[in-house]
């Protein structure tokens, strides 16, 4: 056994360790810091496919940023445990009708004659100047620019989705508003009285 | 390639062992004598008035995702500058149209009053 596979099956059994962790842990913070150890392995399995870059974006983006959203939803639901909990019986014909399905269907792909180590060969290794952003840049703005493009648009869809969703005006709220506070002068505060002292005769 | 990557495997390695050495260290050797009132959760020494978890602002979550959209539109730029001579104005202007597009989105959220906390 290579170190290379050595460390891929370190990260691959940390990375179906966490994912069991994630279905299986009752309180659902720990599911989603579990989310969290999974993706950075996940990551860690990605950069042994070499590709570094999407690695990387895979720590930024889900780590630092889907999986905060995670625990503010988590956080936000409110949930009681035990209400949570009680479901389970009726709920488990659905699931392990899901998950066969799911099984099947893996079966069916790993199985056929278009998939195997005979079919498919693994891609050969590249130097260490290799640089796989270089080569995704390279085809990323060109070849697949319509593809480039539609992303921006689902993102801005996304932008638009979320506000419209979520943004609630508060007329009651009570603040402050700081650029009149700066152009305050001290005539609108105080107010300053010449009077004649007054003296006990 | 990933012969560059080694530092930062062993970077993870001792990263890992100091956050998980003491730790098991601690759970190994220190004494431990736990009973019902020590373990059971207290505010300034009363009962604990209600539980932890409780329900944020939808606001927060506003936040968080319009963070996450301009996050990803952070991504794409850095192959993009990479490349950029090798792509010429076709990638530039590619690039150029992402960015109105998502300055639009911008744009629609600013003026929304998304960004304002009240």
């Amino acid at each position: 056994m290579t170190f290379e596979l050595f460390i891929f099956y370190v990260f691959a059994t940390v990375t179906v360790a966490s994912a069991v962790v994630v279905i299986s842990s009752r309180n659902p913070v720990y599911s989603a810091l579990a989310l969290v150890l999974t993706f950075f392995s996940c990551s860690g399995i990605w950069m042994l496919a070499e590709a570094e870059f999407l690695a990387i974006v895979l720590v930024l983006v889900y780590v630092g940023a889907v999986m905060v959203l995670f625990l503010f939803v988590v956080m936000m639901l409110d949930i009681n445990i035990a209400v949570l909990s009680q479901g389970f019986m009726s709920y488990l014909p659905v699931g392990v009708g899901v998950a066969l399905a799911v099984v099947a269907e893996m079966a069916l792909l790993v199985g056929s004659k278009y998939f195997g180590a005979d079919i498919i060969p693994p891609p050969e290794r590249h130097v260490a100047e290799y640089n796989n952003t270089a080569e995704l840049g390279n085809v990323l703005y060109t070849v697949h620019m319509y593809a480039f493009e539609i992303a921006s648009v689902i993102l801005l869809v996304a932008i638009i989705a979320a506000i419209v969703l979520t943004l609630r005006k508060r007329p009651l709220t009570r603040y402050q508003s700081p650029e009149k506070q700066v152009a305050v002068r001290r005539e609108d505060r105080i107010r300053v009285i010449n009077m004649k002292a007054e003296t006990e005769e | 390639m990933l012969e560059n990557y080694l530092p930062v495997l062993v970077f993870l390695g001792v990263g890992m062992a100091i956050g998980v050495l003491p730790i098991a260290m601690g759970f190994l050797l220190a004494p431990r004598n736990p009973y019902s009132e020590k373990l059971s959760p207290f505010e300034c020494g009363f009962e604990a008035f209600e539980d932890a978890r409780m329900k944020f602002d939808v606001r927060y979550y506003l936040v968080a995702i319009l963070f996450i959209i301009f996050d990803l539109e952070i991504a794409f730029l850095f192959p993009w500058a990479i490349v950029l001579d090798e792509i010429g104005m076709v990638g530039f202007i590619a690039m150029a149209v992402f960015l109105g597009i998502l300055v639009i989105g911008f744009i629609y959220e600013w003026m929304k009053g998304a960004l304002e906390w009240e």
